[in-house]
């Protein structure tokens, strides 16, 4: 028989070998990213692969800075952080404003036609970009949309639907007596959506929030295609897409990691600011009450 | 009494339609066109990029990508061409397969498409399931106390933060047929092979290898939002659970699982959706060595220039997803209605 104080300990010990495991499992190909954006090509040509760069010459560690000096020279991609900044912040905001609203409509209203409702803006997302494409540029032209602001329309089609289905269903987990008891207190519907449901949908409006921001930051096919005409919209997928290398016909991977390491960071950061409100809890108090 | 209810409900109606009212103005303006316009095309013959007229074809474009036929061989080696028909429209193999001592072959007009199909259900299947139950083991971990759980909850979205198409050539980078590659490295490290594995041309490879990108990638995007649902389960129906004395797995079974059913459906239905379409893994890793449906939707409309082609894939693709859609939607109960 065990005793209560080694049990807790093994408990303990299992799930930071967990832990540890999962930050691995995580990690091992952005480390192979970073390790290789301080490769010169020659270093990326090594046989076998080595671990941290080394020179090829004498084997000794050596860091190449060669791959981010070049691609901080290069103003498309300052650009492009710029533009993808501002499109994925927009579109994210957009998404949560008219998607809760609908949320709330979903999760917490009685009315006719919900899941018409539901599945039509479920709808909207089933078909592949590429079909959609055509008919897509058709709208954006007619409307005569500069490149920025198609993007961030365009974007809807994808993000819309997820944030309105990911927060009715947390308005609906959100219990009813919440509802009633502000309304017995004088409160219309819209009060009490606005002052009480959505404060404590907060760590789900952040969560999906975040997924809805990294969703749009990766867009690619739809950037490409509305960018063609205006290149200094272009946001950094694309940027980084059309990198092409130093040596004519050469793929410059060293570069391309570079970059995925540039732009992976402020998405870190970001989640790390974050992350507290993520897991506010607030809801748990709530229900109680 | 009465009419103050009736007028209650009324107004709540009124209130869900304004609150509706920007989702669907958005959704006029950018997407009836577009999904309108697929349709339509779908039954032309519209060529894209060219000046060629366009003709309405009826079912023609369904009938070039749907069209399978069985045929008997006399032998085991006879030719597939000797036995399939031509006209009016012509079959090549898809497949073989014999019942007893009788050969069969498998025709398809298209056979490149009913094989993406293929690959695309088969992918979807295994990277959904095997990302639902990663997912939920880091979004466990990562909800209990531990030191340093901020830092955790940034390093488990690194890969979802990853765009997308520079994480296919990090993978494409990492799995190099011969030791440039991370892991012919390894594996020829360890002594378990001769470190010229080639995972992306060797067609037993192909699938496995995208599906461990895609689960890698999008892990995260299943554990933060099974991470959200686990916030909103009271801890205090853990503190009775306990004093009634169930253990952690008599508590997973009966609290948690059953509490985040809503969230997991949600989850379900958006990661299954994206691994229907799945265009730009497939296209960056495998390009024209195997197809997903939306890869072979691509090549259809810019390497053939078939646009009504295109489109017909398209909405096949849409019913797919709406099949699967509605599958879960009915199978895990996730109707509004409830």
């Amino acid at each position: 028989m065990i005793n209560k104080e080694t049990k807790k300990f093994l408990n303990k010990l299992l799930l930071y070998i967990l832990v540890i495991f999962i930050a691995f499992y995580m990690l091992f190909p952005f480390w192979w990213a970073v390790v290789s954006s301080f490769k010169n090509e020659a270093q990326l040509q090594m046989v076998p692969a080595t671990f941290l760069p080394r020179d090829p010459v004498t084997n000794k560690i050596f860091f190449d800075l060669k791959n981010y000096r070049s691609i901080f020279n290069d103003g498309t991609f300052l650009r492009g952080l710029l533009n993808s900044t501002i499109v994925a912040t927009s579109v994210t905001l957009l998404a949560l404003a008219v998607g809760s609203f609908s949320a709330f409509a979903l999760g917490k209203l009685r009315f006719k036609g919900k899941n018409a409702s539901l599945y039509i803006i479920l709808a909207m997302t089933m078909f592949p970009q590429v079909t959609v494409l055509t008919g897509l540029y058709a709208v954006i032209n007619a409307l005569r949309l500069p490149a920025m602001a198609s993007m961030i329309l365009s974007y809807m089609l994808f993000t819309l639907p997820f944030t309105t289905w990911v927060l009715t269903s947390f308005f609906k987990e959100l219990p009813v007596e919440l509802m009633q008891s502000a309304q017995v207190d004088g409160a219309t519907p819209f009060q009490s959506f606005k002052y009480i449901l959505l404060p404590l949908t907060a760590p789900a409006l952040v969560t999906t929030g975040l997924l809805a921001f990294i969703a749009a930051w990766n867009e690619y096919l739809f950037a490409l295609t509305f960018t063609s005409i205006e290149p200094s919209a272009r946001t950094i997928p694309v940027a980084i897409a059309l990198f092409t290398g130093a040596v004519s016909r050469q793929e410059p991977f060293g570069e391309i990691m570079a970059a995925a390491v540039i732009v992976t960071i402020p998405i870190i950061i970001l989640v790390l600011y974050f992350q507290k409100r993520i897991v506010a809890g607030l809801t748990a108090g709530a229900v109680k009450g | 009494m009465g009419k103050f209810k009736k007028t209650l409900a009324e107004r709540e109606q009124i209130l869900a339609y304004k609150l509706l009212f920007p989702s669907f103005l958005i959704m006029l303006l950018i997407a009836a066109y577009p999904l309108f316009n697929v349709f339509y095309t779908s039954f032309t013959n519209k060529r894209f990029a060219s000046t060629v007229k366009t003709k309405v074809i009826g079912l023609k474009n369904y009938q070039k990508l749907l069209s399978v036929t069985i045929k008997k061989l006399e032998n085991e080696n006879q030719s597939s061409r000797e036995v399939l028909p031509k006209k009016p429209i012509r079959y090549k193999e898809l497949k073989r397969f014999n019942i007893g001592n009788t050969h069969y072959v498998i025709g398809a007009s298209d056979p490149d498409f009913l094989i993406s199909v293929g690959n695309t259900i088969y992918f979807t299947l295994w990277s959904v399931l095997l990302e639902l139950i990663i997912g939920l083991i880091i979004a466990l971990v990562v909800n209990s106390n531990f030191k340093g759980k901020g830092p955790m909850r940034a390093i488990m979205l690194v890969p979802w933060a990853v765009i997308t198409v520079v994480s296919a050539r990090i993978w494409e980078w990492m799995f190099k047929a011969n030791r440039t590659g991370l892991f012919n490295t390894v594996i020829s490290n360890l002594g378990l092979g001769d470190g010229q594995a080639s995972f992306l041309t060797d067609q037993a490879l192909q699938l496995p290898a995208i599906i461990a990108v895609d689960v890698w990638k999008t892990a995260p995007f299943m554990a933060l939002l099974l991470l959200a649902g686990l916030q909103t389960i009271p801890t205090s129906l853990y503190e009775a659970a306990r004093v009634d004395g169930a253990g952690p797995i008599r508590q997973f079974f009966s609290i948690t699982l059953p509490l985040l059913k809503p969230t997991i459906a949600v989850a379900l239905i958006f990661r299954t959706l994206d691994a229907l379409r799945a265009f730009d893994v497939f296209q960056v890793l495998l390009a024209d060595r195997r197809y997903s449906m939306a890869s072979y939707n691509y090549t259809q409309l810019i390497k053939y220039k078939n646009m009504g082609m295109a489109s017909a894939i398209g909405v096949i693709i849409f019913i797919i997803i709406f099949g699967f859609a509605i599958g879960y939607i009915k199978f895990l109960g996730v109707d509004a209605n409830d």
